[in-house]
């Protein structure tokens, strides 16, 4: 009998076949229709920005822990997701540069400065437009035709920037090719306006959605909650809250930025007042910030709170209210 | 049909479809047995033998006075060779008593009794004086749930025929071949707790022995006992106490509690056939069954052999093992059970299945850092946060491992099994609840 060769481990010793590579790799996979609606939409320069982006992310992530002397992780593809998720909410004519300094940013800074995977207090994609936009305002607020080649003198507006300019739903419908609000809507959905790369198309985003929940990466607390937020607090404040939820990067921020493992709560209640407070704070900057869409600031500001939502832990299995103490010397 | 269960849970791959069809089989003659003195739950017992003596089949040869203790008994005829202390299944090294056969095969077992004339005292000291513990894993005293204090009225006996462990299936083919000796160890039970109702809980995967088992309850039916199968859904742990009550009752036993605070008590199929035994033949528990089973095993059984058997002493007649890929040596099922450094180890009575794994089974993960993916919080049948609660034994927060509910943890590896990072979950809280207990009674002590 070999006395030596066994393996000695505690208990469990079977294993699920899930991964964090496979969770990963269904998360690029869920994101695939509409990176290639996007490019679809937009062209080669569109296809730059997705493969600039990706490329710089590995790339940083790799070369900074290789800097540290560390595991190099990124085999495990979540800078490939961080890096996709990046091109996706930004502008199809970002300069190639400021694409990869923006995921260079979102991966050292936002990531690894923290320790790396699963370590991150806010999601570093939406860290990345951040800094971008504040470091090239005019850059990441260029918007172009779909279909249309990209140059500066075909520059448009999102339907939510015309909005925000206080145009009416026909008014805005007029600029997409629709007649009526019903066809805003219908276009909407389809994705064929202005706007980031990959947050147009509400139809495939939802496809994508499905698949993450149907194979239980993701759950559906956080994004029911965040668009039904959106929808309430724009109805208040007299927006259509189906062109509120349908517009904008409100579908991928819920579904794909607000479902972040790490920057996000993991208890149900703490997800469910995350939802409602990323929705919140994205319709209070839309209405009165000065950025037009404030997806990205509502979940990054939610991410914050993620560690004090995290204390709203369901009750454990056979929880009893703690009894008054005893009295001193009743004993 | 909506089967009921708990929440939370995981389903590990079942695998038991190399052994839930094979019958059990007895191995009677061994050339030896290494009994462990203390199989119980509870404070350690004494020998009663000495190296020389001879010893009959069923004579008790350890026990010790008070509440929590559990005899032992010679599990085959022959001369006491050696005590000393041995490797247990359960990694340590405990008193065993060495007995080789004399080829004698003398019989020395308790009176029969009927337990439906006998008083309830005399019922709870057979139940002792057979030596019968849990044998489902925990080895819990047997006549310690069947007495609980008169403020704890008891509703409900459950049998666990769950086996929601993977790979096991001796509970399967018990209730299979002995399905009288499980419903009169029902029967008994209820007598003798004065309770009206039994039930027996199974995981669908053996929902076909229903037919079986309600067809042997009609025919052992009794005057005020109404005995019924309950088929609930396969998912691990379907069959730890807990969930099993929470399943059938829909009560959770309250934190830091017992099953006889939501008025259960739940044993062992494996129990109740010992209980049987022990009324019918006067058979105090000397053998157990168990499964043999996994990827490096040629010949997947399901055995009955006399307590204190070495698996090694089972190789080759009985068990083939294929030790080229052996890799990993469990004691019981792949959830729970102990890995133990070889399988010269004695079969005890809380022993349900001896796992010969492969290089393939057998594999050894390192952890990955935490996603926070909250996997393991779905998955905990106790609902605790298992992340949360990784973080906070990282961190060196015993505390804040208290208030997540460290204590409450019932090992059962669910939340390891789902991490995709592979973190050691519940390896984690075995030593946090140690430290804790460790941490108390410091504080107790210096309270004093």
């Amino acid at each position: 009998m070999p006395a030596n060769s066994l393996l000695l481990s505690s208990s469990p010793h079977v294993y699920s076949g899930v991964t964090t590579r496979r969770l990963m790799l269904s998360v690029i996979i869920a994101l695939l229709p509409a990176t290639v609606f996007g490019v679809v939409l937009y062209g080669l320069p569109a296809l730059g920005v997705i493969l600039t982006s990706v490329a710089a992310s590995v790339l940083s992530e790799a070369g900074f822990r290789a800097l540290l002397k560390r595991d190099i992780r990124i085999g495990d593809l979540s800078a490939v997701v961080t890096g996709l998720l990046l091109a996706l909410i930004i502008p199809p004519s970002t300069p190639l540069w400021m694409v990869a300094l923006g995921a260079v940013f979102a991966i050292v800074v936002a990531k690894e400065f923290f320790g790396g995977l699963g370590a991150n207090p806010f999601n570093p994609a939406l860290v990345g437009r951040a800094i971008m936009i504040m470091s090239f305002p005019a850059a990441l607020t260029t918007w172009h035709s779909p279909f249309a080649p990209i140059a500066d003198a075909y520059t448009t507006a999102t339907p939510l920037n015309l909005l925000k300019m206080g145009q009416s739903l026909t008014d805005v419908a007029s600029t997409v090719g629709a007649s009526t609000p019903a066809g805003l809507y219908w276009n909407l959905l389809i994705g064929t306006r202005a706007g980031s790369i990959g947050e147009s198309s509400v139809i495939l985003l939802l496809a994508g959605a499905a698949f993450l929940l149907i194979m239980g990466v993701i759950a559906w607390v956080t994004p029911v909650f965040m668009l039904g937020s959106i929808a309430l607090f724009s109805w208040i404040l007299g927006v259509d809250p189906l062109v509120a939820v349908i517009s904008g990067g409100a579908v991928l921020g819920a579904f794909f930025m607000a479902t972040d493992y790490a920057s996000t709560p993991m208890t149900p209640k703490g997800k469910a007042i995350f939802g409602i407070g990323a929705g919140l704070v994205t319709v209070l900057i839309r209405q009165f910030g000065g950025f037009p869409e404030g997806v990205t600031y509502g979940i990054l500001i939610m991410n914050a709170f993620a560690p004090f939502l995290n204390k709203l832990r369901v009750p454990k299995y056979g929880f009893v209210k703690p009894a008054k103490p005893a009295k001193e010397g009743s004993r | 049909m909506e089967r009921k269960t708990f929440r939370g849970g995981a389903h590990p791959p079942e695998r038991k479809d190399r052994t839930s069809e094979l019958p059990i089989e007895y191995v009677r003659s061994v050339k030896q047995v290494v009994v462990p003195v203390n199989q119980h739950f509870g404070p350690p017992i004494q020998p009663l033998v000495k190296v020389g003596d001879s010893v009959k089949r069923g004579q008790k040869i350890a026990d010790a006075e008070g509440r929590m203790t559990v005899p032992v008994h010679a599990p085959i005829s022959g001369v006491v060779k050696k005590i000393e202390p041995r490797l247990q299944p359960n990694n340590a090294e405990g008193p065993a008593i060495v007995i080789e056969p004399d080829g004698s095969d003398v019989v020395d077992f308790l009176p029969v009794l009927d337990a439906f004339s006998c008083t309830k005292d005399q019922a709870l000291a057979r139940i002792r004086e057979a030596g019968i513990v849990g044998m489902g894993g925990a080895g819990f005293p047997a006549h310690v749930k069947l007495a609980p204090p008169p403020n704890k009225p008891i509703d409900v006996v459950i049998a666990n025929a769950a086996e929601c462990e993977p790979y096991l299936t001796i509970d399967e083919r018990l209730l299979a071949e002995r399905p009288g000796d499980v419903v009169d160890g029902m029967a008994i039970l209820l007598k003798t707790l004065g309770v009206a109702k039994g039930v027996i809980g199974l995981e669908a995967n053996k929902e076909h022995l229903v037919p079986l088992l309600s067809e042997t309850i009609a025919e052992r039916r009794r005057e005020g006992q109404e005995i019924s199968v309950i088929v609930l859904e396969t998912k691990y742990p379907q069959g730890g106490e807990k969930m099993l009550i929470t399943a059938i009752t829909g009560k959770e036993v309250p934190s830091g509690g017992l099953p006889m605070d939501v008025g259960c008590v739940v044993q062992n199929v494996g129990t109740l056939a010992a209980v049987a035994d022990a009324f019918n033949k006067g058979q105090p528990l000397i053998e157990r069954g168990f499964t043999v089973t996994g990827g490096a095993c040629k010949t997947p059984k399901n055995l009955v052999v006399p307590i204190g058997t070495l698996v090694s002493d089972l190789v080759p007649d009985t068990i083939q093992v294929d030790d080229e890929n052996l890799a990993r040596v469990v004691a019981g099922g792949p959830m729970m059970g102990p890995a133990v450094p070889s399988y010269a180890f004695p079969i005890q009575k809380n022993t349900s299945g001896v796992l010969l794994m492969d290089k393939a089974e057998a594999r050894y993960f390192q952890e990955q850092p935490c996603i926070r993916c909250g996997r393991c919080m779905r998955a905990c049948s106790c609902r605790l946060s298992p992340a949360l609660l990784n973080e906070a034994l990282n961190a060196g927060d015993l505390d804040a491992a208290e208030a997540i509910g460290v204590l409450d943890c019932i090992e059962c590896g669910t939340c390891s099994f789902v991490c995709p990072s592979r973190i050691q979950l519940v390896q984690r809280f075995r030593i946090g609840k140690q430290l804790l207990r460790a941490k108390k009674q410091k504080e107790a002590q210096r309270a004093r």
